[in-house]
């Protein structure tokens, strides 16, 4: 078990040093301005977080986070209602397919234009986007649970409640949670997107400021931290997987 | 309001339940009717289609679209009858849960907590020898061990009525043997009344005092036959146990 923790543990250095390495050799053979090394770069990162770059990483994480546990909140019982209850499913099941192709992001204008440039805007935007990547694939999973799991659940005498209790949340749990860390790429391109629309605040308008000045180290510190966002959300939320659904990760 | 005493369990009477397939009806059983007594046990055999897990899903109390008069404990069966156990041939236990909680649920589900709770759990797990097997999950057990795990959790209610669906075909021949040994023990010390129904004749003859012979398409009953030595020790070796196995063989394959 530790042998493997280790083994994990050098692979993903590796990978991180690999990347780095394709990085320093691309800005080598480019030599542009607007390709800054990795040194550089994690240098200007490391002077630029303990000044003003810390603020814009509590605001993006801040709205980011806060559209996640949003979506959440509403996805999870409407997809597991949908799931279950066939009358629900019908008459909603027209609306979810007419609007979750259409690209949320274009609402942007209107939300702006609606709650202001602020907090609110943004984070109705992710959590409009997140909560239809993560409710279809709920709603999937409440419907396909076994019918004889339920039928043996309630021949222990379960009513409506003790079944979503004891086998549709659990059964779709582990759906939750993949999803949702799948949908929290799309969240953060979201939320750099409309951080870059007449913002003050946020990794996407640090990043697009450091730009216009052309000020490239101080971009790419924008970028890694816009990484770090990305990449912490992800490893938290493989983490909460793992601490939540533990029978699916036991030794056979 | 104290009602005499039923002498029989199970009461049916013209049974039919019909399903329906699109725009199609099914029928599935047609005018069923037998009795079962109290504390006695009887096994449901037939061809694949002949409605007999219908027939327990009936008795259960879960499918509730059917005609006729059926009556369980002297009373039109109801469905979260509480002394009414079910256990099915598979999916039985939830994934998700260690067994000790998957022993446990029906009493948390009927609101039984606390140190009664703990320990029913605890009894009936030692009774079934899966005690040390409590802390892991179904998927780390044997095929045997979950039903037997399943038999655990329907006896954790204390129920007077058993139902089982095909409880050990999917196990193999020797871990079956087992189990029917272990159900037939169960049932000599608690004498609770047990409908079950398979598609082995050995295991009806084994298990069934009562042997209900149903035909397919849709299931009606083609014979009753008693069994009145099952549970005698070395019944199975015995010429007689043979005879009836052959009988029912001719009854089933003609």
């Amino acid at each position: 078990m530790n042998r493997r923790l280790y083994v994990n543990l050098f692979w993903t250095i590796a990978s991180i040093l690999f990347l780095i390495a394709g990085w320093q050799l691309l800005a080598s053979v480019m030599n542009k301005p607007a390709l800054p090394g990795p040194l550089v770069s994690f240098y200007t990162f490391a002077v630029e977080i303990s000044g003003g770059l810390w603020h814009h990483f509590v605001v993006s994480s801040y709205r980011v986070v806060i559209s996640l546990v949003l979506s959440l909140a509403l996805a999870v019982p409407c997809g597991m209602i949908m799931g279950r209850e066939e009358r629900v499913d019908r008459s909603l099941a027209p609306l979810i397919y007419i609007v979750y192709p259409v690209p949320k992001i274009v609402f942007l204008p209107v939300l702006m234009a609606l709650l202001g440039i602020g907090d609110i805007s943004k984070i109705t935007l992710i959590t409009l986007v997140v909560f239809f990547q993560i409710l279809v694939p709920i709603r999937d999973a409440a419907r396909g649970i076994n019918p004889a799991v339920i039928n043996s659940v309630k021949s222990l005498g379960a009513g409506r409640w003790d079944i979503y209790k004891h086998v549709v949340w659990p059964a779709v749990l582990p759906e939750v949670l993949t999803s949702l860390r799948i949908a929290s790429g799309t969240a953060i391109a979201i939320l750099f997107f409309s951080e870059t629309i007449s913002s003050q605040e946020g990794l996407g308008y640090y990043l697009l400021d450091a730009w216009s000045r052309a000020a490239y180290p101080e971009m790419f510190a924008g970028i890694i931290s816009m990484s770090l966002l990305g990449f912490i959300i992800y490893i938290a939320l493989d983490y909460l997987e793992r601490r939540a659904c533990p029978w699916k990760y036991v030794q056979l | 309001m104290i009602q005499a005493e039923q002498k029989n369990m199970v009461e049916v009477n013209g049974l039919s339940v019909v399903y329906r397939q699109g725009k199609q009806e099914v029928p599935a059983l047609r005018d069923v009717s037998f009795a079962i007594s109290r504390g006695s046990t009887c096994a449901l055999i037939g061809p694949s289609g002949c409605g007999k897990s219908t027939l327990l899903y009936v008795l259960s109390g879960l499918l509730e679209s059917y005609s006729g008069r059926v009556l369980v404990d002297g009373a039109p069966v109801a469905p979260l009858r509480r002394e009414t156990a079910l256990i099915l041939q598979d999916y039985g236990l939830l994934p998700w849960k260690k067994v000790y909680d998957n022993v446990g649920l029906g009493l948390e589900i009927r609101g039984v907590t606390g140190k009664e709770r703990s320990t029913r759990i605890e009894r009936v797990l030692t009774e079934v020898g899966l005690w040390e097997m409590r802390d892991r999950y179904p998927s780390q057990l044997s095929g045997g061990q979950r039903q037997r795990i399943g038999i655990a959790r329907a006896m954790a209610l204390d129920p007077d009525l058993l139902l089982m669906d095909e409880p050990f075909s999917s196990l193999d021949a020797l871990t079956r043997e087992n189990l029917q040994r272990q159900l037939l023990d169960i049932w000599k010390r608690k004498r609770m009344t047990v409908v079950l129904v398979t598609h082995s004749i050995e295991e009806a003859v084994f298990l069934g005092q009562k042997i209900i012979v149903l035909s397919g398409h849709p299931g009606r009953v083609l014979s009753i036959v008693e069994n009145p030595r099952m549970g005698e020790a070395g019944y199975h070796k015995t010429s007689a146990f043979h005879a009836l196995t052959t009988e029912l063989r001719e009854k089933l394959v003609p």
